[in-house]
């Protein structure tokens, strides 16, 4: 019952993600749609691994935590990489026409 | 219904309320603390789920580090330029919504469908267990990640390590405007941080010793530790250094120096690769990987190749 | 001793890395090109063994699969792993002189390259799919990184736009994993094989986790990225990002399609695989054709010649899987020259816009000729390895009776002729239009070897086919039908 009913969350949560990253301009927010659809995936690893009495599979918990850690690593360069083009550019988006060409 | 499943019908709607207004919110900083209490409901959920090393995790690193993170990049945009144009999500693609029911919907069937299936009788979970009756660890999720699949852990701070090299490597010039130091000099301050940052490594070396037997471990702890640099640089304690110096350098190096110093020393006595000789290496590389994941983070936040102490 | 040397692929370069980060600055010069050299010198030895014994593999921590880790090095893995020191040394001799190690930029670039290496090394050796996971996820932040130094603002964009397909992709093969890791128990890639019923949510994982795959390694439709990235990232970084890192998730993709899932009987699904290297065959090279700078032309080159790698799904014999093997080899020698040339015709002259690249076989002879010996095994010309690599692959598919894929491969090398000749052309035979460049600097005459000895071994790729081919006969997938 628990199971399912975050197998739905999750899978709800990663639509609101998908739609979050098609929809954000700023990177920010595209980088926040991804961790909100990081979360979702990781909350399904869990549930599909099953698991006894004694909790669920811990393999998949070590996969997830260093899924996290994963996560927060590539956000954070990500965060740098946007501040960078900030400064370069005064944008925070890449969303414009005419990128390939100097 | 019951409480634990009323409790889990409000975590589960809270999540997806919580998604949907972190990424529609108009304003990003407030999609940002959305985000942190997004976080925090996803902590909860792990709890549920039987899974408090997640739960932990989550807090410390999904919620806490994250959002500061975003945070502290918000406010670098603010500081560039101080009027940043109202942004809010543009919804001009049509696509968007069509791609975004078709993704939950798949993931919905495959995760429903694959719940059914009852896990292998022969799987590495339960293999895991097992063999962690042959150490001394009571957590399995460190056995995991210390004995069994510590090559996964290894490479895991590789890219943490990255991440900084990386960040240093893409740093342009900071924007004059950036220089602005704000400087914090109300008296409860001093006083405050008097009291968290000792207890922030207090929490952190818990949370580390704790690992090899509860719920805790490194990456939790790293993230606490990396909690007090924080406070430390927002009250500017703590200042960007212009060059890393050899104790920063050996500080983010730390983990990985340990453990491949130990994982792969071990073969000079005849070991085999990453073999771990006794509770001892495992207990100096969780500390050593703290201290890197706690400095790298701190780095991390202030975006800057080093920390130095404020001017007396 | 083989386990020994098979930790020094790994160890060593990530080693060298916090070593590099501790020492003194006058001493790392040394230390990183030293990391480089000792690649190749793992790798003689542990060629032997696999020659005489066959496939080596190393359990980590002592803990076999299902719980545990296992490198694998089969033929296949010791192919790309040459691949990766071969093409890494030039470009380390490269960047001794475009990034010195002691200046600003050269502090960013050697850590992040020697992690790259460690990484790449780590991923060909791997056979688990979440350590391949981990290493993936190395070696795409190491390359965004190392695509950002120096701060140019369209390297930086596409830095970033790389960087964010690359995220979602590593989430679509990660939620693979999960689903794969849950039906099995198990993630070493053989043991998953075994395991796997072929129903439909093992299809769907295998769809999610070959559509994350196609995303990082640039296959059309899902090249966008490409171009701007390999087109704008710094001179010897466009080598390295071209050269070995998009070969990476595609060495994963052939490794997953054939040996955890060789048995599924997914002819459509290969198809559809095979029609997407036919649009990267025809788009790339069109795109090449019109693009107005020789950085631009190289990359979308990239995307046309990753296509050819594709057709391997579709025919699936022997004669394809040396022939893919081979292209991803002789492109990886070529396109790494190409691009180590571009960049000191770049550092020359300051620009690499075509119209002002005039006049260049005075100029730059040793440069332009290893662009142009490049060239002839991009196109496919003998004697070189691309040459052989699309031999093969119409041998493949002439046996089968395959004439569509025939008739493209053909005018895919017509195509690359037309857009390659273009480049030389312009390069040589316009002495009337001369341009007088703004600036002129010869480049150092160790960036010039590098690229010149990329090119010449890309040309003798054709001539040391046996030894290759037989290495691959070793390490033929488990299931699979291989006539």
């Amino acid at each position: 019952m628990t199971e399912i009913l975050f197998v739905l969350a999750a899978s709800v949560v990663f639509g609101i993600g998908v739609w979050g990253l098609l929809i954000a301009e700023h990177l920010l927010r595209k980088l926040l749609a991804l961790n909100v659809m990081s979360s979702s995936v990781f909350i399904i690893m869990l549930v599909v691994a099953g698991g006894g009495p004694d909790g669920p599979d811990p393999v998949a918990q070590a996969l997830i935590l260093t899924g996290i850690v994963i996560a927060v690593a590539a956000t954070a360069f990500a965060l740098a990489l946007m501040v960078s083009i900030y400064r370069k550019t005064g944008r925070a988006s890449i969303t414009e026409k005419g990128d390939d060409d100097r | 219904m019951d409480t634990a499943h009323l409790v889990d019908l409000l975590l589960a709607v809270g999540m997806v309320v919580l998604a949907l207004q972190v990424v529609s919110e108009r304003a990003v900083l407030r999609s940002i603390i959305l985000f942190v209490v997004f976080g925090l409901v996803m902590a909860l959920a792990w709890t549920r789920l039987q899974a408090p090393d997640l739960a932990l995790a989550e807090a410390a690193i999904g919620a806490g580090v994250t959002g500061a993170l975003m945070m502290m990049a918000w406010r670098r945009l603010l500081i560039i330029n101080p009027d940043q144009p109202a942004d809010t999500p543009r919804g001009r693609s049509r696509v968007a919504v069509p791609v975004a029911l078709l993704a939950a919907a798949l993931v919905a069937t495959i995760g429903l469908s694959a719940l059914n299936i009852d896990p292998h009788a022969n799987g590495a979970g339960l293999i895991a267990l097992d063999e962690l009756t042959d150490t001394s660890l009571g957590n399995p999720v460190t056995g995991v990640l210390l004995l069994f699949r510590n090559l996964d852990t290894l490479l895991e701070m590789a890219v943490l390590l990255i991440a900084l090299l990386g960040a240093r490597a893409v740093s342009t010039p900071a924007h004059p405007n950036e220089a602005a130091v704000v400087e914090t000099s109300a008296p409860l301050v001093g006083a405050l941080l008097a009291i968290l940052v000792p207890l922030s490594i207090l929490i952190a070396t818990h949370l580390l010793l704790a690992g090899t037997n509860e719920p805790g471990g490194a990456f939790q702890a790293g993230a606490v530790l990396a909690a007090g640099g924080v406070a430390l640089v927002l009250t500017a304690r703590l200042q960007p250094g212009e060059r890393p110096g050899v104790v920063t350098q050996l500080a983010v190096t730390a983990g990985l120096l340990a453990f491949v110093g130990i994982g792969v020393g071990i073969m000079a006595f005849g070991e085999k690769l990453l073999v771990l000789p006794g509770t001892w290496a495992i207990y100096v590389i969780e500390t050593a990987m703290m201290v890197s994941i706690g400095l790298t983070l701190a780095l991390l936040f202030a975006g800057a190749p080093a920390l130095v102490g404020r001017p007396k | 001793m083989i386990a020994e040397l098979l930790a020094g692929l790994v160890f060593i370069p990530l080693g060298a890395t916090l070593l590099v980060l501790l020492l003194p600055r006058q001493a790392r010069g040394y230390l990183c090109f030293t990391a480089v050299l000792a690649l190749p010198l793992c790798l003689m030895p542990l060629t032997q063994a696999v020659w005489a014994d066959g496939e080596i593999t190393l359990a980590l921590a002592e803990f076999t699969p299902p719980l545990g880790i296992v490198w694998r090095l089969d033929g296949l893995a010791l192919i790309m792993l040459w691949l990766t020191a071969i093409v890494a040394v030039p470009v380390s001799l490269h960047a001794l002189t475009s990034f010195p190690p002691g200046e600003q930029t050269g502090r960013g670039f050697w850590p992040l390259w020697l992690m790259l290496l460690a990484g790449i090394n780590a991923l060909f050796l791997s056979a688990d799919l979440f350590n391949l996971y981990v290493t993936l996820e190395m070696i795409t932040l190491a390359g965004v990184a190392m695509l950002g130094i120096g701060g140019n603002a369209l390297a930086l964009k596409a830095a970033m736009r790389y960087l964010l397909l690359g995220l979602l992709a590593s989430l679509l093969y990660l939620l693979a994993v999960g689903l794969i890791y849950g039906q099995t128990g198990a993630l070493d890639i053989y043991l998953v094989g075994e395991r796997l019923e072929t129903d439909r949510l093992a299809a769907t994982a295998l769809v999610l986790m070959i559509t994350g795959l196609l995303v990082k390694s640039a296959i059309f439709p899902m090249h966008v990225w490409l171009p701007a990235a390999h087109g704008n990232a710094p001179g010897p970084v466009s080598a390295i990002l071209s050269g070995l890192v998009v070969k990476v998730s595609l060495y994963m993709l052939i490794r997953i399609w054939f040996w955890m899932a060789g048995d599924w009987e997914l002819p459509a699904a290969a198809t559809a695989l095979g029609l997407l290297g036919a649009g990267a065959i025809l788009y790339g090279s069109l795109a090449a054709l019109i693009q107005p700078r020789l950085k631009m032309v190289i990359a979308y080159s990239t995307v046309a010649q990753l296509g050819y790698v594709m057709l391997l799904f579709p025919l699936a014999s022997i004669n394809a899987f040396h022939a893919a093997s081979y292209q991803l080899l002789a492109h990886g020698l070529a396109k790494a020259a190409m691009f180590l040339a571009a960049a000191n015709i770049l550092w020359s002259i300051g620009t690499d816009r075509l119209h002002a690249l005039t006049d260049l076989n005075r100029k730059l002879p040793v440069d332009l000729f290893a662009l142009a010996l490049a060239a002839v095994s991009i196109m496919g010309l003998p004697p070189s390895g691309g040459f052989l690599a699309k031999w093969l692959l119409l041998e493949a598919a002439w046996q089968q009776g395959a004439w569509g894929w025939l008739i493209l491969i053909s005018i895919g090398s017509l195509l690359s002729a037309a857009y390659l000749f273009r480049v030389i052309a312009l390069t040589c035979f316009h002495p009337e239009r001369r341009h007088v460049p703004t600036r002129w600097q010869s480049p150092p005459s160790s960036a010039s070897i590098a690229a010149l000895v990329l090119a010449l071994l890309a040309i003798a790729a054709g001539f040391t086919s046996a030894p290759i081919l037989g290495l691959i006969d070793d390490s033929l997938p488990p299931g699979g039908i291989w006539p």
